[in-house]
């Protein structure tokens, strides 16, 4: 059986990753508390039929949009989507040579239980490139490029609505996975994915 | 300490400018005119680059079918400028608006809205798409903003960006890579209708590539200009001078 530890490379992407998805997740809500409604379709505008409204929740549509700065809830993400994509990039090409993904995700008896190993690979597969390609569907830019995005999600309001499941599951992901470490031993798993050493 | 923070800074900054150097030669087409520093500012290039490249075709902007308009379209932010010149044309019916075109352009003229709508015109039905997350389908009617710039003899070999200065007090700059597309066009009418003055009229930009406030409406002027260094913050535009990206893509 191959060692529990973690290689350097799994590591330093690892927090890389947790800072861009911080930045990403408060970006993100920034962007989105400046116009809190969310829609089906093409179309999407306040005083169009919504899919959800912040305003039904109770907090008014300026209170929503006040409480973030959009120049900076943009910049930040679109930045940080570059550090996370990048980071993922190399994470993913160091890991296929490195055969970590073989000897760790895909062999029958490894460190990780299957359930880890579905889940991980899910979410590097799956889950993220949906949140890329959610995000770059609501792009005029991207979109001129690649008309396909807008009828792969039935339209760019659609694929704002699901950028934004997207971010809520991935955020029960991370509590679970928190969760997780915490039941087999925070102080020590945090250690080990800092310095690689499990004891 | 200090040798550590100047480092830092070096890095930052020399990540974005390595950019702007190794696409020397067209870098007006991948690079914003004014290049930020840090991190932010190498996502700017990376953003605007990639889009560039995979809009090397000019490729057209999806247009949509007249179902799926919105009527009455959706109007933001200011609907009616204040500006005592802009009151003065609306109440006349912008009879006496005179659109100048004016710096690098072989004969510097002025148009007047009738000219304006004598041009071969084009229609498209296009997403307009806020940065702020909203979007509406519209049927804008106008002249290619290239087609205006040849009324006054085509632009100079100097010239790298087109200035559209607004009655509300507004200013964007645009790359000639944006302003050749076929959709960027001068709207002077709406869903078959007059352009409304909450969406902007006598004239508006439309640019379908970029989000909603590289939309300018109440166009006041147009300048062909060889830098945007001098022109508000020298950023290259209004929302870039507010902190917003000059390239509107995303």
């Amino acid at each position: 059986m191959p060692g529990t530890a973690h290689s350097y490379n799994v590591r330093i992407c690892h927090w890389v990753n947790l800072i861009a998805c911080v930045y990403l997740l408060w970006s993100g809500a920034h962007i989105l508390l400046d116009f809190p409604e969310l829609y089906w379709g093409h179309t999407g505008y306040r005083g169009y039929p919504a899919a959800f409204k912040l305003e039904d929740w109770g907090l008014s549509w300026d209170e929503a949009g006040a409480l973030g700065d959009r120049r900076w809830g943009r910049n930040y993400h679109f930045t940080a989507a570059w550090v996370f994509l990048i980071n993922g990039l190399v994470y993913v090409v160091w890991n296929l040579y490195s055969k970590h993904f073989r000897n760790r995700m895909l062999a029958p008896h490894s460190s990780y239980g299957t359930l880890q190993k579905t889940s991980y690979l899910l979410l590097i597969f799956v889950f993220v490139p949906f949140m890329i390609l959610t995000g770059i569907a609501q792009s005029p830019g991207f979109t001129a490029a690649m008309p396909a995005l807008l009828d792969l999600f039935g339209g760019r309001q659609t694929a704002r609505t699901l950028h934004t499941i997207g971010t809520v599951a991935l955020v029960l992901f991370v509590l679970v996975h928190v969760v997780e470490v915490a039941r087999a031993g925070f102080f020590v798993k945090v250690r080990s994915m800092i310095t690689g050493k499990e004891r | 300490m200090s040798t550590r923070i100047s480092r830092r800074t070096w890095l930052t900054t020399s990540v974005p400018a390595l950019g702007g150097l190794l696409l020397t030669g067209c870098s007006e087409r991948f690079v914003p005119p004014h290049l930020r520093g840090g991190l932010i500012g190498a996502a700017d290039v990376l953003t605007m680059s990639t889009n560039r490249l995979l809009l090397s075709g000019q490729q057209l902007a999806r247009e949509y079918s007249r179902s799926e308009v919105a009527d009455p379209f959706p109007t933001w932010n200011q609907t009616n400028p204040r500006n005592a010149e802009y009151q003065l044309h609306a109440s006349e019916g912008f009879k006496n608006w005179r659109l100048p075109i004016s710096g690098h352009v072989s004969r510097p003229r002025e148009l007047s809205l009738d000219e304006i709508r004598s041009l071969p015109a084009r229609t498209q039905i296009t997403a307009h798409v806020c940065e702020q997350g909203w979007s509406a389908i519209g049927e804008w009617t106008g002249v290619p903003l290239q087609r205006v710039i040849e009324e006054a003899g085509g632009v100079t070999p100097a010239a790298r960006y087109v200035v559209i200065d607004t009655f509300d007090g507004w200013y964007e700059g645009y790359d000639l890579f944006e302003v050749v597309h076929a959709q960027t066009i001068l709207a002077y009418g709406l869903n078959g209708r007059d352009l409304p003055r909450g969406n902007g009229a006598p004239l508006r930009l439309r640019v379908e590539r970029q989000c909603g406030y590289k939309n300018l409406k109440f166009l006041k002027s147009i300048r062909v200009v060889d830098s945007m260094a001098g022109i508000g913050r020298g950023t290259g535009g209004i929302n870039s001078d507010f902190g917003f990206h000059w390239f509107a893509g995303v």
